[in-house]
């Protein structure tokens, strides 16, 4: 763990000197990949980052969007995977903890989590297992001893994950516009750390995300203190409304070192800082140890004087230790001293700024065969299928995680996890709409399309609400970017989401780029997650209660892409294919119709179409009401196709809308006007859910008995194995 | 074959923090008068009972237990286990 040779010479030559050990410490840290991003920065600059609603400030670790009436949201999403593959608790707790801090530090409130998790195959994999459960109990308990309500997510399970987890944790906060921190310093302030103690934990924490889990390097384990963090926010909130805080950054990856760095090379000012100020946990701390050392639940404020003695007052009161470690300057360099003795004095925007890379990038071979098919077996039992469906990792309930998670506390949740994207009631009377999604097995087979695709799906969730996407967070997980290979399918990921943004004008408020994530047996598959808010303005769509004879609609085109589908590669273990293609156009006009139609207020219950295709997504309807429903597959709009595909095809840019008889010819002229492809395909009532082609019963299910697979067998799998 | 009792303690190990045991201290005792203690470090302990053929059997076939199960992560805890007669 340390610069590349290049690096040190290259570091060598800016400071026209040797550097200390120290000095290495806190370069090595911040010229990681994790904290200085020197394989992607450049490309990342194609996103469109800029919109009416974005307020975007020098510092700020999350996106901020007006959402009117004086409020603002902030976003914000991370990861924790490394930390969460070799102690699956504290690192997914403590990423939770990571991504809180990010939103505080604008000075919003924290007001909802959501979390994707993927892991290996836990039907057969005992380690996977392990993880899954560690994992989604640490979050739990994080979460809900902060009273912050875990509203969303997804889990996926796939091979490629063996041995390895992705935790992505992202984060929602909501405050006034005239309380976001406008993060500014003068020669003389105070530097101020607050917060924990500065422990051995999670030294080089940074850097070993930044390098493969190969070996049993495993020292980096944080350990969650989800009590301190709480007392931290509200500290952190008083101290803004007493308007105590000049500039202000949380402790991550890199520990002081990163917060340091960047922080003055932000605002353009020195800051130097003394190590014997900070207070430690155990005595005999190295200077090295103190700045690179990743202890939780610490921030970084910068406030002068005048202002000291009440930020302490309120320190004390919440029981929280706070240390003056340093003052601004006005050189830009980060002085680090013990005493009296220097220890590092470097440029910071020497340090903040690593070199940035070009990095060669190359279409993987695999990519040249992978969309040819080979000949499946025919499904002899479509009923016995779908049972075995339902209960699979991938596609059943997943209540049994959600489930641990507080989500209703702070009384905001008014659309809650299991339906397509959770809604939250804004103190403006709006409602905001957020969902996270991600798709490797598409994003394997293009990762291009595929990206587009969970981007298009995270929308899709959201406009199933009531609610229009207003800006976007992306999360790129990748492995190895030495690797040509791999860095081809993050820049194409890159493109497609880029293009996708700019058509739709949804602006990208925050991110994270994480490399490296590779597993023994390899890299991960591409793995874009995407996050979406949306704004609903006076109502959000609320579901009722499905009556025998109410119609079930599909809008949008079934179309023959099964490449990455569920059905292929759990069902008949088939990795290959044409994975879908989002036609941007038709994706916009089936977005703003169906948006349009939840206005009219005649909807029973809107549904995307997504893992599973049609055949998982009417079932869930029908489970979730539980009523029954009879669907004809040649009534579904797209090519003519085979009736598996036309039943598990996962094509983009379809909606389910289910509504009472007398409503459909409003709906029809609707529909008609903006000439959207859609099918009155089905009818509600009775105990089964069938699908029929022509006269022929293709799948007959009780609603009762798929409800109870769907609901239990996750619970099931991990409990019992 | 004699009958032993195992008891196999496992705590943070030393460096990485300890919430619990800090709590305890700063919020319990130290608001009392015991100002004499410095440190508290909260654990867990197990307490097997198991047939074995000697002591230091007993010990081992604990030890591969508790790692085999993962009744600990060894990225985190460590763990002391003691044998007595029972």
């Amino acid at each position: 763990m340390s610069l590349e040779p290049q690096e040190l010479e290259d570091l060598t030559s800016k400071i026209g000197r040797k550097p200390t050990s120290t000095e290495l410490q806190i370069v090595a840290a911040e010229w990681s990949e994790h904290c200085s991003y020197k394989s992607s920065k450049k490309h990342l600059k194609m996103l469109p980052m800029t919109g009416p609603l974005v307020i975007s400030e020098k510092g700020y670790d999350s996106g901020v969007l007006d959402v009117g009436g004086g409020y603002v949201v902030t976003a914000h999403i991370e990861s924790h995977n490394h930390p969460s593959a070799v102690e699956p608790y504290g690192g997914a707790a403590t990423g939770v903890g990571g991504v809180i801090r990010d939103i505080l530090s604008a000075g919003t409130r924290p007001i909802a989590i959501l979390d994707g998790l993927r892991f290996g195959d836990i039907e057969k994999d005992q380690q996977a297992r392990w993880l899954f459960k560690n994992a989604v109990t640490g979050i739990a308990d994080y979460g809900n001893c902060l009273g912050i309500p875990t509203v969303g997510g997804e889990v996926e399970f796939d091979k490629c994950y063996t041995n390895y987890a992705l935790v992505d944790v992202a984060s929602v906060g909501f405050g006034k516009k005239e309380n976001l921190i406008k993060n500014h310093a003068k020669k003389g302030d105070l530097v101020v750390l607050l917060g924990g103690s500065t422990g051995r934990d999670g030294i080089g924490g940074s850097q070993f995300a930044s390098d493969s889990l190969e070996s049993e390097d495993r020292s980096a384990v944080q350990i969650p203190d989800p009590f301190i963090e709480k007392l931290i926010i509200e500290a952190v909130l008083e101290a803004r409304n007493h308007n105590l805080i000049n500039a202000m950054k949380d402790l991550g990856g890199g520990g002081l070192s990163c917060a340091v760095s960047e922080t003055a090379d932000a605002l353009s000012i020195g800051i130097e800082m003394d190590v014997d100020k900070v207070h430690t946990r155990e005595p005999g701390m190295h200077p090295d140890e103190i700045m690179v050392s990743e202890s939780q639940e610490r921030m970084l404020i910068v406030t002068d004087n005048a202002k000291l003695k009440k930020l302490q007052e309120i320190c004390k009161k919440f029981r929280i230790t706070c240390s003056v470690i340093g003052h601004v300057t006005s050189d830009n360099m980060m002085h680090v001293k013990k005493g009296k003795k220097t220890f590092a004095r470097l440029p910071t925007d020497v340090v903040a700024n690593a070199t940035l890379l070009d990095r060669p990038s190359k279409k993987p071979a695999y990519l040249a065969t992978i969309e040819r098919e080979k000949k499946l077996k025919p499904i002899s039992d479509y009923s016995k299928m779908m049972m075995k469906f339902l209960a699979s990792p991938n596609i059943a309930s997943k209540i049994w995680v959600y489930g641990q998670y507080d989500h209703e506390v702070g009384i905001r949740t008014v659309i809650k996890p299991g339906r397509d994207a959770a809604v939250l009631r804004l103190d403006n009377g709006k409602f905001l709409s957020v969902k996270i999604d991600g798709n490797p097995k598409h994003c394997y087979i293009n990762p291009r399309e595929g990206a587009i695709g969970c981007f298009e799906e995270a929308c899709r969730n959201v406009v199933c609400t009531g609610a229009k996407p207003i800006g976007m967070l992306d999360h790129l997980q990748f492995g190895n970017p030495e690797n040509p290979e791999i860095f081809w399918t993050f820049l194409e990921s890159l493109k497609g989401l880029t293009d996708f943004a700019k058509y739709f004008k949804i602006p990208c408020v925050g991110g994270k780029v994480s490399l490296y994530n590779e597993t023994p047996s390899g890299p991960i598959k591409p793995t874009p997650l995407i996050g979406v808010l949306g704004l609903a303005e006076k109502k959000h769509q609320t579901n009722t209660k499905i009556n025998t004879d109410d119609v079930l609609i599909v809008v949008g085109n079934t179309k023959n892409e099964m490449g990455g589908s569920e059905y292929f590669e759990y069902i008949h273990k088939f990795i290959g294919g044409r994975c879908p293609v989002v036609d941007f156009a038709e994706s916009k006009k089936n977005m703003d119709t169906v948006l349009d139609v939840i206005k009219k207020g005649i909807l029973k219950n809107v549904h995307d179409c997504s893992k599973g295709g049609l055949a998982v997504a009417i079932s869930e309807i029908c489970m979730v009401e539980q009523i029954g429903c009879t669907v004809s597959l040649d009534k579904v709009p797209g090519e003519k196709l085979d009736t598996d595909r036309v039943l598990f095809s996962e094509s983009h840019s379809r909606y389910l809308l289910v509504l009472e008889k007398t409503n459909l010819k409003k709906l029809e002229d609707i529909l008609k006007k903006n000439k959207i492809a859609f099918g009155v395909i089905g009818k509600f009532g009775g105990e089964q859910i069938r699908f029929d082609s022509g006269s022929k019963k293709i799948m007959d299910l009780r609603v009762d008995k798929a409800r109870k697979t769907w609901i239990n067998s996750l619970r099931e799998l991990v409990v019992h194995g | 074959m004699g009958t032993y009792d195992v008891h196999v303690t496992i705590e943070n190990k030393p460096g990485i923090s300890d919430p619990e045991g800090d709590t305890i201290l700063n919020d319990l005792i130290l608001k009392g008068t015991h100002s004499t203690i410095t440190k508290i470090k909260a654990a867990k302990m197990l307490k097997f009972t198991i047939k074995e053929k000697d002591k230091k059997t007993a010990q081992k076939k604990i030890q591969e237990i508790c790692d085999e199960l993962r009744i600990y992560n060894p990225m985190v805890s460590k763990i002391t286990i003691d044998v007595f007669d029972a």
